[in-house]
């Protein structure tokens, strides 16, 4: 019954969304354009949770619940799952992708042979860019998270392209 | 005959009632609404051993009244669904029908994007997918 849209189309549209924050809405003010990004993410994880969760019986515990994100959740974004998920059982997770999907079309960065000559302030500026367009699937994790009664902060770690990891904090 | 459906949100805010009898009782069908959700809480923080296991979204008739039976039902995102109905001998099976779709319509409304979460529902698609709902229930059942 659902329509569907190609999916260069989606990656179109995220990176148009990051461009145009970063560049137009808030010029400025990064601090500003990530939180609105975040919460733009967050109702899309609202939504997008209440829709998957519709079949299925409901959670016993948060493990089960991030468990979910980590299985049909994930799968229903990104036509896979989580590759490995890591706890200190006292309230975090660690959710690593090994080929985060809206990260493939992004390059990274060639180190030059001698990196002494690359200039320490042009690669921290592509790590802020790259990290802007991990701000949107945070928010869609807090969101679905706390859809479910799980209270949460996502923050993202990109050390290693294109393997991705979402920190998943649980607040007491 | 089913007189009144509601959805009730995680922190038992209305977020629709609507009542299907021509009769002016929308008070004491609200009321009996706002009573069953004592026994929602009730039922999923004290199971019983007889009753549903504990993470079924269907949690079957709630409590009868003198002249309504009503039914609960809990989402994984803490949304109740009651259903009241006059209905003396309505089957189980029609029951959990009614709510999977009335659940498949409540997702279609909450995705809208206009759609404040909290706030109450008021898409005309959604109420008008509730009635054909209401309408259909129980006649596909024989006799």
């Amino acid at each position: 019954m659902g329509r569907e849209v190609s999916e260069s189309c989606i990656d179109s549209l995220l990176t148009e969304m990051v461009s145009t924050y970063c560049n137009r809405f808030y010029a400025n003010k990064p601090e500003l354009a990530a939180r609105r990004i975040e919460a733009i993410g967050y109702q899309v994880g609202h939504q997008l949770s209440e829709r998957y969760t519709m079949e299925r019986p409901r959670f016993s515990d948060h493990l089960e619940a991030i468990k979910f994100i980590c299985k049909d959740f994930w799968s229903e974004l990104f036509k896979k799952q989580i590759d490995n998920l890591k706890t200190n059982h006292r309230g975090t997770f660690v959710l690593q992708d090994n080929h985060f999907r809206w990260l493939t079309r992004m390059s990274i960065d060639q180190s030059p042979e001698n990196g002494a000559s690359e200039e320490p302030s042009i690669m921290a500026d592509n790590k802020a860019v790259q990290s802007m367009h991990l701000y949107f699937p945070c928010g869609i994790i807090r969101g679905a998270l706390s859809n479910l009664g799980i209270p949460c902060a996502v923050s993202a770690d990109i050390s290693n392209l294109p393997a991705c990891s979402f920190v998943v904090r649980i607040k007491a | 005959m089913i007189v009144c459906v509601a959805v009730v949100g995680h922190q038992n805010n209305p977020l629709y009632i609507q009542s299907f009898t021509d009769a002016d009782d929308a008070l004491k069908l609200h009321h009996i609404v706002h009573c069953s959700l004592d026994v929602v809480d009730e039922r999923v923080n004290n199971p019983k051993k007889s009753g549903p296991p504990l993470n079924e979204t269907f949690l079957g008739l709630l409590y009868p009244t003198e002249n309504y039976k009503v039914y609960g039902y809990l989402t994984n995102t803490k949304v109740k669904f009651i259903l009241v109905t006059t209905n003396l001998d309505v089957r189980d099976a029609d029951v959990r029908n009614f709510f999977r779709r009335f659940h498949a319509a409540y997702v279609d409304a909450v995705s809208n994007p206009f759609h404040v979460p909290g706030k109450k529902i008021t898409s005309r698609t959604f109420a008008e997918r509730v009635s054909t709902i209401v309408k259909s229930f129980g006649l596909s059942s024989a006799g």
